[in-house]
Formats: C-alpha cells, structure tokens, sequence
C-alpha cells in the first residue's frame, strides 16, 4: 500500500468515525419503561429564591401579544407574565384556580350568563402602574376581535357573546353583552347557553387584563404593536425601557423576563423564585441544544423536545433530567369521507384495523412518548376515562395495536372488495410534512395503505403549506393527511371534538375537520353537548360523542403524546401538567 | 472607468427590480402556505380570515400588491411588516445583518490566507508530498458538508459539549459591540468551519492557476534576467494566477453576506441565513422579499467590486 493510500484510509476512518459521533444513530422503537421520567402526581413547589434561568428554544413565540397568542410555547411566558380569570397550576390539568378572578365562574342554570369577581388589588407593570379593573378584562376580550389582533380562538369560545357581531362589523365601539356594573365585577352576556365552555375559555390568556388607554393606539395600528410594548400582571414581566417598549424581546433570537416590581405575592398562587429568566431561541439543532441542557451551559428545554437518539441516551444514562408529562394532545392519520374510497365505512374500519400504530409511535421515539391512542379524547381531559379510558371504546377495528390484516380483509369484503385488497388503481393524493419525524411518520403511514392495496400518492411539504394550502383547504381534495392531530385548548372536551369533527365546522380556510366529517348524528349530539352546563355532565355527554365519532372511523388515532422536557442538574424544575412544559413561576436552581 | 461604474450602478438597480419581480411572481405560482390563514390561528372563522386578507392586502391582484410593496420601498424605505410575527422587516433584516457580516468578513479573511498560502505552497513544490498531502486534505475540506463540519466541531471543541473544551459553543455569540473579546471567540469556530471548504476550493484552483502560469515564456524570461524566485513568484507569477480567484471570492462574499444558513443553524449565530430560511418555511412573503432583495444587492456590488479591482489587477483590461 502506497503512503498516499494508507493515508487516505486513515483520513476516511476517521471520517467515518466522526460522522457517527456527529449524526448519532436512527430513530427506533424504546423500549425503555414507561414509567421512566413520568412526572410525579404531586410535586415538590417548595424552592431556593434568586437566580437567572436559561432556557433554550428552537423558534420564536407565534406571537408576543398575549392577546394574539395561541401556542404552548407562547403560554410558558404568558403564564408568568399575565394573570388571566383563571389559570392552572402546575399539579392540575384539569381543574384550573382562581387566578385574577376570586373565586369559580358563576354560570347560569341556562347558560346564558357568566359572572366573574376579580380580586381589588391587582396592579399593572410600568408603564401602566395602576390597578387592574374589570374594565381591562372587557378591553382584553372584545381587542381579540380586532382585526389588528386577530386572535384564532376568540370567535370559537367567545362568539356567542352579545353584541360580538355588531363589534366585528364596526357598528358598535365595544361589545355590549360584555357587562362591568363596578370596577371589580365583569358579567357576560351569551346569545345561546355555552356558558360552560366560556367558563373554560377564561383560563385562556385573552382574559389576561390589557388597559385600553395605554393599548388603544397600538391596537390602532395593523398589525398591533401592543405586543411589543405590552404590559404584565404576572410575576414576571418582558424587560421594557420607561415608555412600555420592550427591550427584553428580540424576534427569532431572545425573550427576557424580569421581576415585575409591581406583582404582590400575597395574591397570587405563583411562587416565582427566579430573578430573572433568558429565553434564547434559535436553536434549530435540537440535538446540540438538548445536550447544552443536559451538560449545564443552559437550564430547560422550551418549545422543543429531544430528539429519539438523545431522548435514548437521556433514559439510559441520566432519567432524573427527564420530565414526561401529557400533552392532551392526540396525532392521528385523517381519511376525507367525503371522497372515494373513504366514504365507505367498511374500507376504513379496514384501514384503521390494519395499520400498525407501534410501528407510527415507534418513528416519534416509541413507548416512552406517549401511549398507543383508542378514541379521540386524550389522558387529562375529561370525559376520556368515560369514553374507555386507555383501553379504548371497545371496537374491534382498534383493539390489535400493531395492525390484523385479517380483520382488515375481512372489513374490505364489507366494503365491497371481494379480494380483500382494494382493487381502485387510482392514486390517493396524501399530503404529509417533510422533515424530521414527521416525515418519517407520513413515509410509514404510505405502506401502512399500501398493505392494503392502496396507491398512496404522498406529496411533502413545509408543515405551513401542508395545512393551509392543502389538509386545512377542503376544495385541494387530499384524500390523507398523515401528520394532522389536536391539542386541547383548555381540559374541556369540546375543546378536542367540536373542531375536528363537527359537520358544521367544516370551513373552506383553515378547516381543522380534516376528514370532512358531516355525520347528522353526531353533529346533533354535539349541538346538544355544546349547552351541556356542568362539568361530569358535559364530560359524559363529550364522551358519548367520542364514542360515536370512533364507531366511525374517520381517522387513525395513533398516540397520545407525552411531551418531553429535559432540565440540567441544577434546576429543581417544576412541570405545568396542563401546558405540558415547564412552568416558569414554579421552577427555581437548586 | 466612471462612465463604466455609472453603467453598472444603474444596472445593479434595474437587476434588484428583476429580483424582486421574480420573487413576487415565484411566490404566488409555487405552492406555499396562506398567510391570511397562518395569522388567522387554529379555529378562525371565514370572515377573520378575509379580514385579515384584506388588512395584509394579499385579496389584491399580485401586481397592486407588488406596486405598493415597490413604492414603500423606494419611497420610504420600507420592506413592510413580518406576516409572522408584526414587526417591521427593515428592523428584522437590520438587526442581524452585523452577525452575518461578522460571520461573512471573518471566514473570508481566514479562507483567503490559508487558500491563497496553501495554492502557492503547492504550486511551487509540485508532486512532492507536501503538494500532494495539502491538496488531499483540500478535497476532503470541499467534500465535507458544512453542516456536518460544524456538528464535528462542535462535539469535539465546543466548551460545553466538545470532547475537548476550548472554545465557545453553540449560542455563544455575542455582538461586536457588547463585548469584543466574547465575539471573537464565539466566531473562531464558525470562521473555521465556513472557511475551510473556501480554502480548499481556492488553493486548488489557485495552485493550477499558478502552475501553469509558472511555466509561460515570460516567467522564463523573468527567471533569466535573474529577479529572484519570490519576484517571479509573487511579482509576475501570482498577479496573474490570482485573477480568477478575485472574480471567485466577490461572487462566495457576496453570496455570505446574504446569510450563511448552514453554518448560522449550526452555531445558533442569528444572522440573515437563518431569517431567510424561517421565512420561507412560514411562507413570510415581506421578509423572504427583503432577504432575497439584500442577497441580491451583495452578489452584483460585490461583482462591482471584484470588476473594478481586475481592471487594477490586470492592466490589459480595459473598460469603455
């Protein structure tokens, strides 16, 4: 062997070595215990006072405006800057507390009224300095109708408020079912009785108070700029100069908190130990991130999880820096129902029985992230144990985890396929994300049909343009979206059906009803859950629904994700079970 | 030669309104998310989603939205708004351009020395083993993708996560003007990692150059009226070999100050690649406008440049 050869055969050693260190192994199925990182029931939220905590995120907020702002992500910071009606506290998913309000909402026996008392002695952050009225809740809501805000849940939960339409259309200054009798009183007025689920909607951060006389000119401006000289009422508030400008928040590269001086911690739940808290985001390298954490050059995880190779190596080697946590979302493979061949019952009781979902949880990291999903309602919300808890409904096309062709088959005849194959030949147009695990999971979910004898036609997009050009726009006619799925806005069933299964829902832009499901009996039965008032009552009714929604197999439901959040050793990090994250006001150094 | 810059400045102009046009009409033709519906969130009713159509002017005709997006630009200077996020573009663009100039400039002082050094190196010490050691490691340094380089860097030098822990890591950078000492470290591995490829492509391409202008008549002729070997070498050889690699790094500089994406990703350095890359995945047409608008301005000043300089270079060029 020439000099020259022996010398390149070492240089390519060494270069083969080096990409396994860089690139890591594939993802593959855990099979670490599932109990490993679970986040315990009840959680230690005693902790040491002081210090600075780096979190490290891969992208930005969606929106700084807490009044724009619909992301988990985005919730970890309102949650400790703003003071919304209600909020939840790191050991309850379920149940939110009494946050700026007194005590729970009072709902009419038909629904049609909400009354909340908020607490007298709540103060806003500089600039504002002065104390919160019920006036700042009426401006926080009825701005979320702004065009200027545009928020994407306020027309869901808060529509059926009085007056909302004649606010939208200009022809009224503000929304008069809205009511504010004295400065600590905020009464609402509701067109049809879904007061319980505006109850519900009031943890969400648009009831966080805004005051106008400040907010009103950057409202005034398209887009609003309120967002970037915000106020808070939380513990923490984004560092600003002495007008109200934010000097603490960077788009795409950091967000700084700071101690609002003017929070009193005798009226909230929160026990904000740190002194401050430096979000630094950019880290689109997941894996580099995750170790960063790991080794102790930055605190927590954000608005990323690790990825499969690191989460192994984190269960094997270090599972005290893991906190596994329900997300209360659900991942599922929709069928349009409206087109052939999925507008045959029988042909997609076949495809969900032969699908192996292992096999589809196996591409996100396996057993460790989350439990194989039955039914479409997801652990921590309620009405999920109604519907049948982890072991599903009790339908046979779901019961075999890792797919039974034979079943299958045996459904294909049904649906008219004598073979048990489907025998159409023409191409199902699937529309799937490229990149990342997503990626893999659509790839996966293509042979799945194919065993099948369907011809998957599958098209990869950026995730944007896979939802609002294709799955969420009815008339591209996308027979499959492989990588759609739910997270619940706040624990009330509606939350996860109503939008994703509701005939009536079904919109030509930004359609969430993926399958196209229109089915009269369950439109009618959540028409009626909708009005439900109680909490065990509508959690019952909304599990009927999911029960029925299941029988009719307009989707794949393939897991029910457990978010992963890691933490260095020392941080004595504290999880909000409701966000499925970090929860700022609780987490403290060790 | 001023008439020949005058030319040219105004053809740099009447290339950005092609660049940008283009852009325009390459949105709206290619598949790509609706920013109506982006901004609308995850349960907008029809009517908020028109409406917010109507607010960003995206339910006018492409060419209306292409006029105002040209008269804000020309007029005030004003790249328009963040469909994503609401803040002004110029401002977006504006606050990471010193990190990619920083990224860019020192990657491109660091490839030139080493490239040009290497090329002479082995241009004058042909098919020895130095010639032949250098010019094989210079095929892997081009061979190995920048991302993967810089992982590799990381894993093995980085202070937090490196096998050897000497220099600052991902996350690590810093401003010029915070604090001088903390940007210079933070970008040692970044200027390593970009540069590397750069060296390698330009002392092969200078060695080939130099080697075969070595041989021409008039280095003979240098040598037998007995200049010294460095004279010939540097004084004759190089004036001459060097041109190429002038026209080269305009276009490479260029290119960087327009954003260096892998390398950006790599080490978390928020500069114009990175914006760029999220903005197209967001489909945050007044942002993808501006990069491209600024990527495009860097290319042909920078092919100015580089024009003006050849003409210093090479006295047989003659512009009219």
């Amino acid at each position: 062997m020439s000099p020259i050869r022996c010398c390149s055969a070492a240089l390519l050693a060494l270069v083969a070595s080096l990409t396994v260190v860089a690139c890591g192994s594939s993802g593959g199925d855990s099979t670490a215990p599932a109990k490993v990182g679970a986040v315990p029931v009840t959680q230690s939220l005693t902790g040491k006072t002081g210090g600075a905590l780096t979190v490290l995120a891969s992208a930005d907020v969606d929106y700084i405006d807490p009044g724009a702002a619909y992301y988990q992500f985005t919730f970890m910071v309102t949650s400790a800057t703003q003071r919304s009606l209600y909020s939840f506290g790191p050991d309850d998913a379920i149940d939110p507390v009494p946050d700026l309000a007194t005590k729970a909402a009072e709902v009419s026996a038909d629904g049609k009224t909400v009354t909340v008392e908020i607490k007298p002695n709540i103060k806003f952050s500089p600039p504002v300095n002065r104390v919160v009225t019920s006036a700042d809740v009426k401006y926080a809501i009825e701005r979320g109708f702004l065009p200027t805000v545009a928020n994407g849940y306020a027309g869901a939960y808060f529509g059926d408020i009085t007056g909302v339409k004649a606010f939208e259309d200009s022809q009224a200054k503000d929304i008069s079912g809205i009511e504010t009798p004295n400065d600590t009183t905020i009464i609402f007025n509701l067109d049809r009785g879904s007061g319980g689920v505006v109850a519900g909607a009031l943890a969400l951060p648009l009831s966080a108070p805004v005051p106008q006389e400040y907010a009103a000119k950057f409202d005034a401006k398209n887009p609003s700029t309120y967002g970037v000289n915000q106020v808070a009422t939380g513990p923490y508030m984004v560092a600003n100069d002495s007008k109200g400008a934010l000097t603490g928040y960077e788009p795409g590269k950091k967000i700084d908190l700071v101690r609002n001086p003017n929070w009193d911690r005798a009226t909230d739940f929160r026990k904000a130990y740190l002194d401050t808290v430096n979000i630094e985001e950019g880290n689109d390298d997941t894996t580099v991130a995750s170790r960063q954490i790991l080794q102790g050059t930055a605190q927590i995880n954000g608005d990323f999880g690790p990825p499969p190779p690191v989460l192994k190596q984190i269960v094997a080697k270090t599972p005290d820096q893991l906190a596994l946590t329900p997300s209360g979302g659900i991942r599922y493979v929709s069928l349009n129902t409206s087109m052939k061949p999925f507008d045959n019952l029988n042909v997609r009781k076949a495809v969900l029985a032969a699908f192996d979902r292992e096999a589809m949880r196996a591409t996100r990291g396996g057993p460790l992230l989350g439990p194989i999903a039955n039914h479409f309602l997801p652990p921590e919300i309620g009405g999920f144990e109604e519907a049948g808890g982890l072991t599903g409904t009790g339908v046979d096309f779901l019961k075999y985890p890792e797919g039974n062709m034979a079943l299958a088959k045996d459904y294909m005849k049904k649906g008219g396929f004598p073979s048990g194959m489907y025998t159409g030949g023409e191409d199902l147009l699937m529309v799937g994300t490229s990149g990342g695990a997503a990626q893999k999971s659509a790839e996966l979910a293509a042979a799945q049909f194919e065993k099948l004898g369907f011809k998957p036609k599958l098209r990869l997009v950026t995730v944007d343009s896979m939802y609002t050009k294709f799955c969420n726009t009815p008339k591209a006619n996308v027979i499959i979206c492989p990588n759609v799925g739910w997270l619940k806005d706040f624990s009330d069933p509606q939350t996860l059906l109503d939008p994703t299964f509701n005939g009536k829902n079904i919109v030509p832009v930004n359609n969430s009803n993926w399958p196209l499901l229109n089915d009269a009996g369950v439109n009618a039965a959540m028409d009626k859950a909708e009005l439900v008032v109680g909490t065990s009552a509508r959690n019952k009714a909304w599990a009927d629904i999911d029960r029925q929604i299941t029988a009719l197999a307009p989707a794949v439901p393939w897991i029910w994700d457990d978010s992963p959040n890691i933490r260095s050793k020392d941080v004595a990090g504290v999880i909000n079970k409701f966000n499925g994250n970090w929860d700022l006001s609780f987490t403290s150094l060790k | 030669m001023i008439r020949y810059i005058l030319r040219r400045l105004l053809w740099v102009v009447f290339l950005l309104f092609a660049v940008s046009l283009i852009t325009f009409i390459i949105f709206y033709l290619l598949p790509s998310a609706d920013p109506a519906a982006l901004r609308a969130g995850r349960q907008p009713s029809p009517s908020l989603v028109e409406t917010i159509r109507q607010q960003l002017g995206l339910d006018q005709p492409w060419y209306v939205q292409y006029g105002r997006y040209m008269k804000n630009l020309i007029f005030h200077f004003d790249f328009g708004f963040s469909y994503q996020n609401g803040v002004p573009v110029r401002q977006l663009i504006f606050s990471r351009l010193p990190a990619s100039i920083s990224l860019a400039a020192g990657a491109a002082v660091l490839w030139l020395v080493v490239g040009i050094s290497v090329g002479i190196i082995a241009a004058i010490r042909p098919r020895t083993k130095l010639d032949r050691a250098s010019m094989g490691l210079a095929l892997v340094g081009i061979s190995a993708p920048v991302y993967w380089l810089g992982l590799v860097a990381l894993y093995l030098f980085s202070a937090d996560i490196g096998l050897f822990p000497i220099l600052p890591g991902a996350n690590s950078y810093v401003p010029l003007s915070e604090d001088p000492f903390a940007w210079f470290t933070s970008l040692i591995m970044p200027w390593f990692v970009l540069a590397i490829s750069f060296a390698a492509f330009y002392s092969r391409l200078l060695r080939g150059n130099l080697t075969e202008v070595l041989s021409e008549d008039y280095i003979r002729t240098a040598r037998a009226k007995g200049l010294s070997e460095r004279r010939v070498v540097f004084r004759h050889g190089l004036r001459s070999a060097i041109t190429p690699i002038v026209t080269i790094f305009g276009l490479d500089l260029g290119i960087l100050l327009g954003g260096a994406i892998l390398t950006e990703t790599v080490f978390n350095i928020p500069g114009i690649g990175r914006l760029s890359y999220s903005s197209i995945v967001r489909s945050d047409l007044p942002v993808i406008q501006g990069t491209v608008l600024l990527g495009a301005f860097f290319i042909v000043f920078a092919n100015l440049i580089v024009d003006i300089v050849y003409a210093y270079l090479d006295p047989r060029v003659r512009y009219e």
